[in-house]
């Protein structure tokens, strides 16, 4: 009884010591991640960037894919609509695709087929499952919002030649994840990289942001890694010609601009 | 030669033993480094085109063995509850050591191409969740039907039952998830019936079984041997004396293969119950020898350097006879077998040094009290002779009906040869009603059929196979592959192509076909990946580079003429229609693998018994010095071999590898009966002037009667084999005893019939004085039961 007094004593005295001096507290690491994710997906209100995806399986074997993404905010941390239309692979050019992402609900995303010159409505329900083939999943393409993890500060440290903030989260419900450890770089507010760890401590993949640029005033990763360790399988991807603020209209966001697309944001 | 091998064991008994100890141990403790080989695949070389392109398929498209838990229910499987079931044991896969979850295959797992409300498609796990309901249960049935990549491999079609697959990192594994997964059934099931089958799973009971024969099969057939032995010998120390060459000779041959590192597979593990008839049989003839000369000569010492001047010869011959048919199992492309034969006839060559280093110094150790009482065993109670006698007399008195009958026998035999079925589907060295014989039964009932095959069509640069004409030609080998009998199912990428066309164009009328267009095939694809579905499902049929394709062939009977069947049918549809300029068909798979090591098995021990039995009648004819002498050695064996796989083919049995070896064993110690009954007989002849009849009936008195027993006694050793759990050990038991039996019964039967019309001359040789080599076996002749 008097040891766990003098413990709790103890708590108020280290409490009250941190109370008194904000300038050593703890970073909200639930405000890191936030801040983390609004600079990664939400950068400007809109964006475009020509994106080179390199697929590597265990034998080396590479794919590629080549598309240019056009994204547009309406609500920060929130509503989101993309486009992307596919240069490579060759058999597939012309081919888009578009998403709007509700974030309190299931995203919903159409396909154009050109060999049918047909729209057809993708299923949304899986936001695990890979993106084009990548080790990217829909969810790594446009970010896990914060809101679904509970978040915890681990500690401070340099990684990669970064100064970081190191974070650890759980899911809130049951996921294909059981612990997600996030380096945050303290000089960009990126996401330097992201570990994705199961029950048993396996690592599913691994995020890597392998180059951060200023570009047109936002700081953004430009090449980022995602690893399956598991499958020895990786995906890079390559952002190029990157556009913040553009006044991308709304109304690209449709059917009929997935038939023909806008010619102006994507370039040849 | 002859005089060293009695001279050092006789001077130096101690020492000898001594040595034979050192070597002993030595080997022995080889044996604890025992690795057994369970993996059919080994039954070719690894470097063999078949095996290589095996691994290179497995490797290009991820495959595995899978372990595969099938739920059987009279009614329907598809009930909320019995899923339920299905999904927890899923759930648990997770948790066990050694799944490849990613790779499972089960309701829970594995993806569907739905149709999008809208027109579009979706890929997603066919049973999100346990149904609420039976009929929404049966909703799923229907949605395997719908997916001919799922459908029969997955559930039957009637809903009657349903299959996981379990990959695991490697067979090792499998006794250890199997059992987990047996204790959750145990927990908690209902009226469903669970059976476990499978590649690992069969090579994993197996392995743990073989060891269980290892330790039982051949310890009975020499405890048995040794109780026969004792019965009729009296006498355990001198019983004892084969016994204990028979076990070192084990011992150094399996402690040579341990320690050279050699796998212990189905058939090595045989080479005990080989060995130690043999070996006995051997060792008798010395202490025979003994026994009939030690009184006449008054020292152990003399006795010993007659018997073995004696014996040096037809001994050699006999041994070296043996270790010919067993070493012409090297000529077989089977490692396997080759091993087998390759270490028998070593265990054999040490089992005659055994007995000329070993036996001597035995007897030289053995107190002479010992033999006293060896020796009045002879008189004890008298054989059946007159039964012999009888043989005899019939043989000679109807030779001609004797040898038409015979030629009869061996015409039938031989027509009998050519109905031989080859066969040798690893499942059924499991006895029938074996929980995993009955497994793969009922999955191959409701199920597409437990044995895979993979043809594999690649080309000369990527994307190759997006070419519309290329993708046909793959549909159309796919339609001649389902229509084959014995095919289940058949899946390969043309189906996920076909699917997606179907459901994106909302099943209309006609939309159930392969898009004769690259950009719809490429784009298809495409969707494919965009629409959930997992790229490395997708890579089970088709190469990232999308340059290889690979065509899943499922079949229900694994049995080799099936298998044959299928794939010639499909070789021959390939012939007749050529696939497009640059494009490559491979065959992969097990059930593959085995139909090709089963016929080169055939041809394999064809070549290596035709050489065998050609070195051996030379060997006669050298021993004999008469060609004509020489043929007749071999007419007992020749005999034996016909009536044996005859018997084989005439009853449909199949052939499989532990009867593909037999020939070796049938041939080796076969033509020992015909060396024993030529040369004692021609000893017996010279003494008895040339007289045949008299001749025949002294050979028919003691000497028949001591090698009847030779023969009863190793053939009753073998009994217990009857018993075994393991196919192949029953089948070796009950051959071996008919062998024995057989040649046995063609040497008496025939030999007297056929000497009968020899010319005396030839019959006694040409008399060297009284000490050539043609008296070897003078005093020889097997002696037990005396």
């Amino acid at each position: 009884m008097r040891k766990i007094l003098a413990t709790t004593l103890t708590a108020f005295a280290l409490g009250a010591l941190l109370q008194t001096a904000p300038a050593q507290a703890q970073p909200d690491p639930e405000a890191l991640m936030k801040d983390a994710h609004l600079k990664m997906y939400y950068a400007g209100d809109d964006g475009t960037a020509r994106v080179q995806m390199t697929i590597t399986d265990k034998k080396g074997k590479t794919r590629e894919r080549d598309f240019v993404i056009i994204r547009k905010d309406f609500v920060e941390g929130g509503e989101q609509k993309y486009f992307v239309y596919f240069f490579e692979p060759n058999d597939v050019r012309r081919t888009t695709f578009m998403a709007w992402k509700n974030p309190d609900g299931d995203d919903s995303r159409w396909i154009y087929v050109p060999a049918l010159d047909l729209v057809k409505p993708l299923s949304a329900n899986d936001k695990k499952s890979s993106f084009v083939g990548s080790d990217f999943a829909y969810e790594d393409v446009s970010g896990r919002h914060w809101s679904e993890d509970s978040h915890t500060f681990v500690r401070e440290e340099e990684k990669d030649g970064h100064q970081t903030y190191v974070i650890e989260s759980t899911p809130k419900e049951k996921d294909y994840f059981a612990k997600k450890t996030t380096w945050i770089d303290k000089a960009s507010g990126l996401i330097l990289r992201e570990e994705y760890v199961d029950d048993k401590g396996a690592e599913l993949k691994v995020f890597e942001s392998l180059e951060i640029k200023d570009a047109a005033g936002y700081p953004t990763a430009t090449k980022r890694r995602m690893t399956t360790p598991r499958k020895d399988n990786n995906t890079l991807i390559v952002f190029d010609q990157i556009t913040y603020d553009q006044g991308i209209p709304e109304e690209i966001f449709s059917e009929r601009y997935l038939k023909s697309p806008p010619r102006e944001y994507i370039g040849q | 030669m002859r005089r060293i091998f009695p001279g050092f064991p006789i001077q130096h008994p101690r020492l000898v033993m001594v040595g034979i100890l050192v070597l002993t141990v030595l080997a022995g403790i080889q044996l604890p480094k025992i690795k057994i080989d369970t993996d059919p695949e080994n039954m070719l070389p690894e470097s063999e085109p078949v095996r290589v392109m095996h691994r290179e398929v497995k490797e290009a498209f991820n495959l595995r063995d899978f372990l595969v838990l099938g739920v059987v229910d009279d009614e329907t499987v598809f009930t909320p509850e019995i899923l339920e079931r299905v999904q927890n044991i899923t759930d648990a896969l997770y948790d066990m050591e050694g799944v490849i979850t990613d790779d499972i295959l089960a309701p829970s797992e594995v993806d569907d191409i739905m149709p999008e409300p809208g027109g579009g498609i979706r890929v997603q796990t066919l049973m999100e969740e346990i149904p609420a309901s039976t009929e929404d249960a049966q909703q799923i049935v229907a949605q395997i039907r719908d997916n001919p990549i799922l459908r029969g491999k997955l559930a039957s079609d009637d809903g009657k039952a349903l299959a996981i697959f379990i990959p695991l990192e490697n067979k090792n594994y499998a006794m250890e998830v199997g059992d987990q997964i047996q204790a959750l059934i145990d927990k908690d099931h209902g009226d469903e019936q669970y059976y476990l089958a499978g590649q690992p799973v069969a090579q994993d009971t197996f392995g743990a079984a073989m060891f269980q024969q290892m330790a039982f099969s051949a310890p009975a057939a020499f405890l048995l041997i040794f109780l026969l032995m004792l019965f009729f010998f009296r006498n355990w120390r001198v019983v004892a004396a084969p016994m204990i060459l028979a076990v070192i000779a084990v011992i150094w041959t399996m402690g040579l293969l341990v320690g050279m590192g050699y796998t212990v597979h189905i058939m090595s593990s045989m080479i005990p119950i080989f060995l130690i008839p043999i070996a006995v049989l051997n060792s008798i003839h010395i202490l025979s020898s003994i026994h009939a000369n030690y009184h006449e000569k008054g020292s152990m010492e003399e006795t010993l350097y007659h018997t073995m001047r004696e014996l040096f010869l037809p001994m050699a011959f006999t041994s070296l006879t043996t270790v010919v048919g067993f070493a012409s199992l090297v000529a077989t492309p089977i490692p396997p077998v080759q091993v087998f034969g390759a270490f028998v006839a070593f265990g054999v060559f040490v089992a005659w040094l055994l007995s000329l280093l070993f036996i001597p110094a035995y007897a030289m150790l053995m107190p002479s009290s010992t033999l006293d009482n060896f020796g009045h065993a002879h008189e004890g109670p008298a054989a059946p002779e007159s039964h012999l006698q009888k043989i005899y007399r019939f043989s000679v008195k109807y030779r001609v009906a004797v040898l038409s009958g015979l030629a009869i026998i061996m015409v039938v035999a031989g027509y009998g040869v050519t109905k031989i079925v080859v066969n040798d589907n690893p499942v059924n060295w499991f006895k029938p009603g074996s929980p995993l014989r009955v497994a793969d039964k009922v999955m191959n009932e409701h199920l597409a059929g437990t044995y895979l095959a993979y043809l594999e069509l690649s080309g000369p640069e990527d994307q190759a196979f997006l070419e519309p004409e290329w993708m046909g030609y793959a549909d159309r080998l796919q339609n001649v592959i389902a229509e084959q009998e014995n095919v289940g199912a058949v899946s390969s990428v043309v189906d996920v192509v076909k699917k997606v066309q179907y459901e994106l164009l909302s099943r209309a009328e006609g939309s159930n076909t392969l898009a004769d267009d690259r950009e719809k095939i490429a784009q298809y694809l495409f969707l494919y990946e965009m629409s959930g579905g997992s790229p490395d499902d997708l890579f089970k049929f088709i190469t990232p580079g999308q340059d290889r394709i690979n065509i899943w062939i499922q079949m229900r009977k694994g049995d080799n003429q099936r298998v044959k069947e299928a794939v010639t049918a499909i070789e021959d549809w390939i012939a007749q229609n050529p696939p497009p300029s640059g494009m490559e068909v491979q065959w992969a798979g097990l059930s593959y693998i085995n139909m090709k090591w089963q016929q080169l098995m055939v041809s394999g021990m064809g070549k290596a018994l035709a050489g065998s039995w050609v070195t051996v009648l030379i060997m006669m004819g050298l021993l004999f010095r008469s060609v004509r002498l020489g043929l007749l050695a071999m007419i007992p064996l020749t005999a034996t071999i016909l009536i044996t796989y005859g018997y084989v083919g005439l009853t449909g049995r199949n052939y499989d590898m532990p009867i593909a070896v037999l020939s070796s064993l049938a041939l080796g110690l076969s033509v020992d009966f015909a060396i024993h009954f030529i040369q004692r007989t021609r000893d017996l002849h010279i003494h008895h002037n040339r007289d045949f009849q008299k001749t025949m009936q002294a050979f028919f008195h003691e000497p028949a009667q001591a090698l009847a027993r030779n023969i009863v006694v190793i053939a009753l050793g073998f009994v217990p084999m009857f018993f075994a759990t393991l196919v192949p050990y029953v089948t070796v038991g009950a051959f071996f005893f008919a062998i024995m039996m057989i040649s046995g019964a063609a040497t008496f039967l025939i030999m007297p019939a056929m000497l009968s019309y020899f010319p005396a001359h030839v019959i006694s040789g040409r008399p060297k004085g009284h000490g050539g080599q043609v008296h070897g076996v003078k005093d020889a002749s097997p002696a037990l039961g005396r």
